[in-house]
Formats: C-alpha cells, sequence, structure tokens
C-alpha cells in the first residue's frame, strides 16, 4: 500500500517492497461463489412467462435459491438437479401442481450460483451464468481489495508491530527464548494495554500470544501466570506491562500510550461499567509470528476483534495450516491481516 | 461432525483404573460448578501416578484460555521442575482423563506435546477440537483420543452450569433468557 524507501527487492524486479497488508480472507470472499446444477426448462409461449413464473414459485419455491431470478431468456428456473432424474423432471412437477403445457418439455441442466454472491467479482461471474440478486457491500470491497486503511491507520499499525518486534528481539535476547513478540492494543485509546513475548524455555504452552492474553487478565484483576499489582501511569492501568518493558514507553510515548482504561474491579463480582474491558473484546492483536492453532484458538475464546501478524509460520493457524478465524460454528470470528512489516519480522 | 462414531468408547473396553481416573476427573467437574465455573474436570496421568489436576478457572482468572487441561499442563511443568525432570519425557507418556472433548485450543497443545491418549466424557459441540473442527486433521497427531464414556453425565453438568447465567460476562453481553 505505502511504498517503502529503505528496502529493494534483492533480484526479480526494481519494485520497491511495498509495505502491504493483506486481509487473510475467508473461503467465501477469496473463491468464486460455489455452483449447482439446476433444471431449466423452455417456456413455450413467451407471452406465459409471467404467469409461469407465479405457478413455479407457488408449485415450487426453492428456498436455498432465492438469490436467483426464476427466468432468463424465456427460460424458466425449476429446481435442484438432486431432485430427481431429468426423466422424472415433468412428471414431478405435475405432481406438484404445476401445469406442465406452459414448459416445451426441452428440460436442460444448468449451472447457477448455489449461494448469493458476496464480492463485485463473484457476482459478475455467477450474473453471466443465471441473473442473480447481489447486494454491494463496500466494506468486504475494501478488505478485499486492501484498501481498508488509509495512510494514518497504516502508520499506526507499523507503529504497533514495531514495537511487538521490539518485544521479541529485546525478551529473546534477555531470557534467551525465540524472538517472537506479541502486544494487545486497545484502537479507541490507541494504547498498548499487554504485551507478551515467548517464554518456550520454561513451559511449551508459553507463546508469545498465550503470554500476552494472560497479561490482558492481569489488567483485569486476574492473570494465571503473573500476578502484577495495578499501576496507574497517566489515568491507565499499566499492568499488563511487566518492569522490563520500561524502556517501550520512553521510545513510543510520542505516538501512543500505555495501559488500559481504569475499570471497575472494586466490586469483584459485578461489572457495573459498560465501558470496562471484557477479556480481548474490542482489542487488537499484533503477533511478529503467525499465531499457531493453540494461540488462534485462544484468540477466540478471548474474543479480540483484529490480528496483525508479519511473517507466515510453518505451523501456523491463521492461514497456513488452517483459518481457525473463519470456522463457521464458532461463536466469534477475527479478522486476521498478514505481511506488517514482513522483513523485520523474517529478520527477527 | 467429523470422526464422531469412530472413536466412540465402549464402557466395557475401560479398565478399572481408567475408570476410576475418569471418576476423579469428575469430582474435579463438580468442584468447578460449585465454583461457577464451566464444569470441566481433569487430570494427568504418568506411570499410574495422577501428576496433575484441575478444572476450568476462567472465571477465576479472567482469561479465557484457563481450561482444565491448560491449567494441567502447568501443573506438569512445575512437578517436573520440582524433581528435576525433563517434561517432554512426562508428556509423550501422559494419558489425559477429561470430562469433556477438549476444545480446538487445548487439543491443539496436547497434539503438540505429544501427549498419549485423551479420554473424554462428551462432546464439544460449542469448541471441540475433533466436533466444531477437526485439529488432527492439520496437525496429524501421535496422540489416541477416545471419548463417550459417561457422557450425559457429563453433559448435564455442562446443562446446569448453562442454566445459569455467566457471572463474568459484561452487563450488556448477558443474553435475555425466554422462559
Amino acid at each position: 500500500m505505502i511504498p517503502s524507501k529503505k528496502r529493494k527487492l534483492d533480484s526479480e524486479t526494481d519494485d520497491y517492497i511495498s509495505d502491504c497488508i493483506k486481509a487473510v480472507l475467508p473461503d467465501d470472499l477469496s473463491k468464486d461463489t460455489p455452483l449447482v446444477e439446476v433444471y431449466v426448462d423452455e417456456v413455450s409461449d413467451r407471452r406465459n412467462i409471467s404467469k409461469a413464473v407465479v405457478a413455479i414459485n407457488s408449485a415450487f419455491p426453492v428456498q436455498e435459491l432465492l438469490h436467483l431470478k426464476r427466468v432468463r431468456n424465456g427460460k424458466l428456473l425449476l429446481f435442484p438437479k438432486s431432485v430427481c432424474e431429468l426423466s422424472e423432471v415433468h412428471q414431478f412437477l405435475m405432481k406438484k401442481g404445476f401445469d406442465t403445457s406452459l414448459l416445451t418439455n426441452n428440460v436442460e441442466v444448468a449451472l447457477v450460483a448455489k449461494l448469493p454472491p458476496k464480492l463485485k467479482n463473484q457476482y459478475e461471474k455467477v450474473n453471466k451464468l443465471w441473473p442473480c440478486n447481489f447486494h454491494s457491500n463496500k466494506y468486504l470491497e475494501r478488505l478485499v481489495t486492501n484498501n481498508l486503511f488509509d495512510e494514518n491507520e497504516m502508520q499506526l499499525h507499523k507503529i504497533c508491530m514495531k514495537i511487538a518486534i521490539d518485544v521479541a528481539q529485546y525478551a529473546g535476547n534477555k531470557y534467551n527464548s525465540k524472538n517472537v513478540g506479541a502486544i494487545v492494543f486497545d484502537p479507541k485509546l490507541k494504547s498498548v494495554v499487554a504485551i507478551g513475548y515467548d517464554c518456550t524455555n520454561k513451559n511449551p504452552c508459553k507463546h508469545a500470544t498465550m503470554v500476552a492474553i494472560d497479561n490482558v487478565a492481569v489488567t483485569q484483576n486476574g492473570g494465571a501466570w503473573d500476578k502484577r499489582e495495578e499501576v496507574i501511569v497517566n489515568g491507565l492501568n499499566t499492568s499488563g506491562l511487566p518492569k522490563d518493558f520500561e524502556f517501550l514507553k520512553d521510545k513510543y510515548a510520542k505516538t501512543i500510550s500505555f495501559g488500559c482504561r481504569l475499570s471497575d474491579h472494586t466490586d469483584n463480582k459485578c461489572r457495573v461499567s459498560e465501558e470496562s474491558s471484557y477479556l480481548c473484546t474490542n482489542y487488537y492483536a499484533y503477533v511478529t509470528h503467525e499465531p499457531c492453532v493453540m494461540c488462534a484458538m485462544a484468540l477466540v475464546h478471548s474474543r479480540i476483534s483484529r490480528v496483525f501478524f508479519g511473517v507466515k509460520s510453518r505451523i501456523g493457524g491463521l492461514c497456513t495450516l488452517c483459518k481457525t478465524q473463519t470456522i463457521k460454528d464458532l461463536n466469534h470470528h477475527y479478522e486476521v491481516f498478514c505481511g506488517l512489516l514482513e522483513q523485520e519480522c523474517i529478520n527477527l | 461432525m467429523q470422526s464422531s462414531s469412530n472413536n466412540v468408547v465402549n464402557c466395557n473396553e475401560l479398565s478399572e483404573s481408567e475408570k476410576h481416573y475418569m471418576e476423579i476427573a469428575f469430582t474435579y467437574a463438580q468442584d468447578a460448578l460449585r465454583n461457577q465455573e464451566v464444569p470441566v474436570g481433569c487430570i494427568f496421568v504418568y506411570n499410574n501416578e495422577i501428576v496433575a489436576k484441575g478444572r476450568n478457572t476462567v472465571n477465576e482468572t479472567r482469561n479465557a484460555t484457563r481450561h482444565a487441561e491448560m491449567n494441567c499442563i502447568d501443573d506438569v511443568i512445575a512437578y517436573c521442575e520440582d524433581r528435576n525432570i525433563v517434561s517432554k519425557e512426562v508428556f509423550e507418556n501422559v494419558s489425559v482423563y477429561v470430562t469433556v472433548e477438549p476444545c480446538i485450543m487445548c487439543a491443539a497443545a496436547l497434539y503438540n506435546l505429544k501427549i498419549k491418549q485423551i479420554l473424554f466424557g462428551c462432546r464439544n459441540d460449542r469448541f471441540g477440537g475433533q466436533t466444531v473442527f477437526d485439529v488432527a486433521n492439520v496437525l496429524n497427531p501421535v496422540t489416541d483420543v477416545k471419548g463417550g464414556y459417561r457422557a450425559d453425565e457429563a453433559m448435564a453438568l455442562l446443562k446446569e452450569f448453562y442454566k445459569g447465567t455467566n457471572p463474568s460476562a459484561p452487563p450488556n453481553k448477558v443474553k435475555i433468557k425466554n422462559i
């Protein structure tokens, strides 16, 4: 999106590497609309088309294909091919009370959109096959074309990832662990709520993301791994940030804040304020490396709203092995963007 | 639902000690319910010794990842540190007894640790690491997984919990139930 002045590709081309972040899309946005076979037949007298449409709609309404027009070039869409054999189509229609004399009995199979198309380019493809209803969604169009963020927003995303990179480097050196860093960010306050770094040399489940999630819990008077007293700095609770990482505040304080909104924890059992935070709701996570399946699902449980990562991982659960965030049957889904400061993350 | 029928355990296949371990896991699930946590109980057994026992502590820790299995993993780490032994070897010989099918996160964690086997009670229709999304398909684990033992009891505990409301949910997220 925004070309970087610093780095060039080694070979191939003289183009600048763009600091492009890409949305990791669910299949229904990244792939063509799935198709399904249906039976169609010609209306014998074109003057009867509207009559035939009304008749077929009452005899055989197809709930799952309501996004399709019922007629095209004098041909009537009857029903999905899965219903019966081609030779039995008219018999079937008669049983349903449809007047088959309206049709020529030249039943054919046609391919049509199985589901309503979500994007303009999907719509254009399936609409050629069979006319289709479509409601354009501006947000989705911007998401798939990677035009969701303006320059200022991109700048902020980069700063957040830079902090995650600093965390990865500092912790990696200090604790002799893998250089993986994560931060949880409140986009409303423009503030770093919690950080996490890899501690797998102590505990195989202490991935940077898991540590960051637990540090968010610390800000809410919880936490399983680390307990820290609430420290209030500039009206924000900074207990999600281990003391070691004070240097980040000095380095980035000009552009963003550190800490989370103070919430009503005085009465532990009851959250009075609607503003008070609940898990990672409305927060973003920035992680240097693609989170694994465990961490990806941990972020689902934590209700994170967006995840940004730099470089893909062999064990990644957001796009490499699977897209955990798009599993339909789960109760929460989040958006994922990859490639943010990718080269810097690769260099870690 | 995937692979739901091919790993259902037959009660007669279980040894008395396996049934005993599952009974202990159930006591932790009941303890969770008494403490207003999602009633899931779990124990880890290594060389016929219970090396970890736990339950869900999500509300207590305000961390949605603190499932019974994750708490047990931390217990094993502490167990190994105390005895100065390598946790990797222990995990690879652990049998997990858990009242509910591990969720996607826990399944991934247990598979990554190369846990020897998992025996669970009822399926997890909301988050199950087999039922909702089969983690084994992407992680190719060595772990042997069986489920279905005392499933009705395990499910009854969950239903009992979900009859109440989640005490940690913010007021605007609490669902109003139609009675």
